[in-house]
């Protein structure tokens, strides 16, 4: 990617550093000839008289003029600077091109104050692909990805998944996005996919083949997503030992449901911020055709603080509640709520609090956790600006619970969901792993353990993509 | 529950002989249980019946999910769980509980040759009949099988299992069979027990065994079962010793109390 230059300039080198990459203006009017240093960038009056875009094959037309548009109304240089910056950045945010190398020039017409930029585009190959490792809690994962940027010509993305896991999950999907209005924080997205999951903390396995379109839209509070899913689930027990409870909840079932997720994100990391905050909600109702019924609410606050030393405190809360909207039907396992696992409820086993039957977590309809972290950079700091920095070491504290709400008697189950809270305390290590997902090596010590629980108490290993 | 727990009970299940609360699992019988799958559970329930053994049906819209082999009925005695007929059998004898104690060894060996005769003749005759006959499959057992489901799946699961069951009779080439070759089929089976049958009341002795729980099952579900076409109903109506033999055992085992 190119940098600013312009000849002769002290200016424009100093413009250079605080200015955004990827313009490259090849001359400048010399209007003192004598004195090159006192060229006014920001006051240099402009005309644009020409924008030359080159590379195009399939991108459309239309998509790109209504970028490039704003361009021709620039009044000075700076401005000009500013307005091809920010058509660069969309048009690469839209998924257009891989890259866009931006030439301002004088115009050749020789006009005063005439300007012509040209954007040098490379557009992406219609078919690229690649194998990707991924993780998802305590279960990595291998895809294999064929992907279409840019396939219809309007930033229109398509992606074909396969997915295999090492505790034999696997799964296909195929994605379509396309964004809308030049917006590329709003878009509609379409899927279809076919996933199998093994759950052997709760007895079964799963085979979902679903269908789901949704709408992304940003507002001046936050992102909104709107999602309708059908899924048609089937349930089967994972060996002859799945409880009965489990097992009697094996078959099919379809779910069509509509989900608004609702997120402010101001943390400047998912993974280990130092400071922002996160705020999400969500709201599902199943019960749009198929046989699954239920209202289901859920929501995650995380609140981030830079303290002295390097040193981070962080706070978070999460809860969910669900009701079954059909009278006759109880909600399935593979629905419900779980609680436990070393990246959330952490000195307890993968879905080890709450209710259980043999071996088999059964889930329940409502809980919440609370998390206290202060994390730090690794004692005396190796590898500090490099390697290092991807490690904290971190002090925890974690309360929750999970059970069941009976909703005619909702203040006596909400006081039981707090008389019976589990929590636990510990320290370890977290490594942040790419912007996606953590590792956590803990020692932990359980402090409250309800009967039934599967406590982990000591070392206490997790990695994963979500966590509290 | 803790893993001693646990093998407390599973030791308790196997001492006790026949725990009260015995339960068996089929689909709902009025709306959603197909001719073959009907026939597997009747013969089990007559079997449990002849031995004397309590238990109760529950009807679940998933019981071939839940059954640990995939097929109806199964069983739940405890902690175990025991599906189909012939381990259903088993597991009773190792309660201590059998019809086949005074069954010489070659009555007993003749009676499992008719048995695997009922299990590979009327088990693929009630499967073709019910999955591979355009009409019946369209018009009852589809509608059957997926009554419980919601759309789409009330369309797609009985044709997979359709497909399911046309690979299995593919795989032993009944499926290749005209409607009027199985109607033979069916009618060499019911002569050949026919003519064991004779005018006595139970296949061997003055006891039942298994086989009159199986040829119960089977036949009455026949019978009783009004299907388009109604190709077995006729064929079974020809053997009068069969058909009164089949009143014979539902008037005693099913009509006497038994039937909770």
């Amino acid at each position: 990617m190119g940098t600013v230059q312009a000849k002769k300039s002290r200016k424009a080198e100093a413009l250079s550093d605080g200015q955004p990459k990827g313009i490259k203006t090849s001359s400048i009017p010399i209007e003192k000839k004598n004195d090159p240093s006192v060229i006014i960038f920001d006051k240099l009056p402009v005309r644009v008289q020409r924008v030359v875009v080159d590379g195009l094959t399939r991108t459309k037309d239309d998509i790109i003029i209504k970028e490039i548009k704003p361009l021709l109304s620039a009044k000075t240089f700076e401005e000009l600077v500013h307005l091809s910056y920010g058509a660069k950045v969309k048009m690469e945010r839209l998924g257009l091109f891989k890259n866009v190398v931006i030439a301002i020039d004088v115009s050749k017409d020789k006009r005063e104050n005439g300007y012509e930029v040209l954007f040098e585009v490379q557009e992406f190959r219609r078919v690229d692909g690649g194998i990707y490792t991924s993780i998802s809690n305590n279960d990595g994962s291998l895809d294999f990805q064929v992907k279409m940027p840019n396939i219809l010509g309007r930033g229109e993305r398509f992606s074909l998944d396969y997915t295999v896991g090492t505790k034999r999950t696997h799964g296909y999907s195929a994605y379509f996005r396309k964004p809308l209005n030049n917006n590329p924080d709003m878009f509609v997205g379409s899927t279809l996919y076919q996933f199998h999951g093994e759950y052997p903390w709760s007895g079964y396995k799963q085979t979902d083949r679903g269908i789901g379109f949704d709408f992304t839209f940003p507002t001046f509070l936050g992102s909104h997503n709107l999602q309708w899913e059908a899924v048609w689930r089937d349930l089967k027990s994972l060996s002859r030992e799945t409880s009965f409870a489990v097992r009697e909840q094996a078959g099919h079932s379809l779910k069509s449901c509509l989900k608004h997720t609702f997120s402010i994100d101001k943390r400047d990391d998912p993974i280990l911020p130092t400071t922002g905050f996160l705020w999400q909600t969500s709201q599902e109702y199943a019960g749009l055709g198929g046989n699954v019924e239920y209202a289901k609410q859920d929501g995650t606050f995380q609140w981030n603080v830079s303290l002295p030393l390097d040193t981070i405190f962080q706070v978070s809360l999460a809860g969910g509640i669900m009701r079954t909207l059909d009278p006759r039907a109880s909600i399935s396992i593979s629905d419900k709520f779980f609680l436990g696992g070393p990246l959330t409820l952490r000195g307890f086993n993968m879905r080890g609090c709450g209710p259980h039957s043999h071996e088999n977590a059964l889930g329940a309809d409502s809980y919440w956790l609370t998390a206290a972290h202060i994390y730090s950079p690794l004692p005396f700091r190796p590898g500090k600006g490099r390697f290092g920095d991807l490690f904290k070491t971190h002090f925890f504290i974690n309360a929750g619970n999970l059970g069941n709400i009976d909703f005619s008697n909702l203040s006596g189950s909400v006081s039981s969901l707090i008389s019976t809270l589990r929590w636990s305390y510990g320290a370890g290590v977290v490594l942040c792993m790419g912007r996606s997902a953590r590792l956590e090596l803990n020692y932990v010590i359980p402090m409250r353990i309800q009967k039934g629980d599967k406590a982990n108490a000591g070392l206490q290993f997790g990695i994963g993509i979500q966590f509290l | 529950m803790s893993l001693v727990e646990y093998a407390l009970q599973a030791t308790l299940g196997a001492n006790e002989p026949w725990p009260d609360d015995v339960v068996l699992f089929q689909q709902y019988q009025v709306e959603q249980i197909t001719l073959p799958d009907y026939a597997q559970v009747l013969a089990v329930e007559t079997f449990l019946h002849m031995c004397g053994l309590k238990f109760r049906v529950e009807q679940r819209t998933n019981a071939e999910e839940m059954s640990p082999s995939g097929k109806v009925p199964f069983i739940q005695v405890g902690p175990y769980l025991v599906s189909e007929f012939e381990p259903v059998v088993g597991f009773v004898n190792t309660k201590g509980f059998t019809l086949t104690k005074n069954m010489s060894e070659t009555d007993r060996s003749e009676m499992r040759a008719y048995m695997s005769m009922i299990d590979s003749i009327m088990g693929n005759a009630e499967l073709y009949m019910a999955w591979l006959n355009p009409d019946i499959a369209s018009e009852v057992t589809k509608p059957r099988y997926g009554c419980s489901y919601p759309w789409p799946l009330n369309w797609v699961l009985p044709w997979r299992k359709q497909r399911e069951v046309k690979a299995k009779l593919k795989a032993n080439d009944w499926a290749y069979k005209s409607i009027e070759e199985v109607c033979e089929e069916v009618k060499i089976c019911c002569l050949a027990l026919s003519e064991r049958l004779e005018k006595k009341s139970f296949f061997f002795g003055d006891s039942p065994t298994e086989l009159d729980a199986m040829v119960f099952g089977h036949l009455f579900t026949i019978l009783t079962t009004i299907l388009p076409g109604g190709h077995f109903t006729s064929v079974v109506k020809e053997f009068s010793n069969l058909a009164q033999f089949c009143t014979r055992i539902e008037d005693k085992y099913f009509k006497l109390g038994f039937e909770q």
